[in-house]
């Protein structure tokens, strides 16, 4: 029992909150992660959002999970943008350089990571100069060309992404609902019961009591 | 040519030799084959164990019979989209490396010597050659895993969108 200072009475609470939280999760698949993506990571992420729930209700928990998982999307979404782009430099090096070069594309991605990153063997920085030297190109202009020809597949990625704000407008509008819900519930309550402890013999049974 | 030429007639009852499947399992195997993500097929959540459990734990929180059968469907029927989502995002079409990377000016001469001993012609070659060339554009045109997954993924957008507007209407009319 909890007392309510604003009412002056007791509240049943019959449930710890910890326990009715993670009720609804178990019922819904769990979010999936990518071999080389944190689990730690995401699960601060979702504690962080859990920790700002006032009335973490199970369902408000399972829609808090899913906006978390919109979140980590986003992130996703954010890194294929730039992988896009470094997919389309290695084409367009490849062709530059598809006359003379014995590897084939994948090798020279990897190569072009390695340089971008600047880990670079001699081989593979040998090879990149080569190939832009191959296509009279600049590191920059390679940049400039593939970024026109990623441009239709960013743009699909930047869909992506608006669809995951999208549907983070559509939970936080749920979980607002599902919050103003519960605390027009317990408000009802509290003065229901403050009624029937003003009026402890007739009071709040008036609508029962016999017509005179 | 009438339904009744003969080069029809022989055609239905050549096909009434063809293996196809016959059992059971093999007929709802085989009904799968051109099957994607799934996501436009009607689901039946009612008789799942999950939807049912969810039905009596959201009702705990104080909404309407109808509003928690409406909540579930909502909440499962969007977890079905996003497993779609993942699953799509994961497993995009295979690059072939091969066709990708390959010479096709090259690729004459080898089309020559492997039609050479069937007395083919120039024609067959170059048919051959701008026939392979063709395919190589379009393993080309699709781009590496990172646009394929990209191109896939986007084509769910629509399912999101309904999934979501589905839930959220839910919960908020509940």
């Amino acid at each position: 029992m909890l007392y309510n200072d604003h009412f002056g009475i007791y509240v049943d609470v019959a449930m710890p909150v910890e326990d009715k939280s993670k009720s609804l999760l178990p019922f819904l698949s769990s979010p999936k992660l990518l071999p080389n993506e944190s689990e730690a990571e995401f699960q601060s992420g979702l504690q962080s959002l859990l920790s700002e729930l006032d009335n973490p209700s199970p369902l408000a928990v399972a829609l808090v999970s899913q906006l978390n998982e919109c979140l980590w999307w986003i992130k996703r979404h954010t890194v294929d943008k730039e992988l896009l782009l470094h997919e389309a430099m290695a084409r367009l090096l490849f062709k530059a350089g598809s006359h003379w070069m014995p590897s084939g594309n994948s090798k020279l991605s990897v190569a072009l990571e390695h340089y971008l990153d600047g880990i670079a063997h001699k081989e593979e920085a040998d090879l990149i100069e080569q190939a832009l030297t191959g296509g009279n190109l600049t590191l920059s202009d390679l940049r400039v060309r593939a970024f026109k020809d990623a441009a239709k597949h960013i743009k699909m990625v930047d869909d992506l992404i608006h669809r995951q704000h999208q549907t983070m407008r559509h939970l936080q509008r749920s979980i607002d609902s599902i919050d103003y819900k519960s605390r027009l519930l317990k408000r009802m309550d509290l003065e229901l019961a403050a009624l029937e402890s003003k009026q402890p013999v007739k009071g709040a049974l008036t609508l029962d009591a016999e017509p005179s | 040519m009438t339904p009744n030429h003969p080069r029809n007639l022989t055609n239905r009852h050549n096909a009434l030799k063809s293996t196809g499947p016959r059992s059971v399992a093999g007929k709802q195997a085989s009904s799968q084959n051109s099957r994607k993500h799934g996501l436009n097929s009607a689901p039946d959540f009612e008789s799942s164990l999950e939807y049912r459990a969810l039905v009596d734990l959201i009702a705990e929180e104080g909404f309407s019979a109808f509003a928690c059968a409406d909540i579930a469907a909502g909440l499962l029927n969007y977890r079905r989209v996003m497993d779609a989502y993942y699953d799509t995002y994961t497993s995009p079409e295979p690059v072939d490396e091969f066709l990708r990377d390959a010479n096709v000016k090259a690729s004459s001469p080898i089309f020559r010597e492997l039609l050479s001993p069937s007395g083919s012609e120039p024609q067959d070659v170059r048919e051959m050659a701008a026939f392979f060339a063709s395919m190589q554009r379009q393993e080309r045109r699709k781009g590496g895993p990172v646009s394929r997954r990209t191109t896939d993924t986007h084509k769910l957008i629509r399912y999101q969108r309904n999934g979501i507007a589905r839930l959220s209407r839910a919960v908020r009319q509940g």
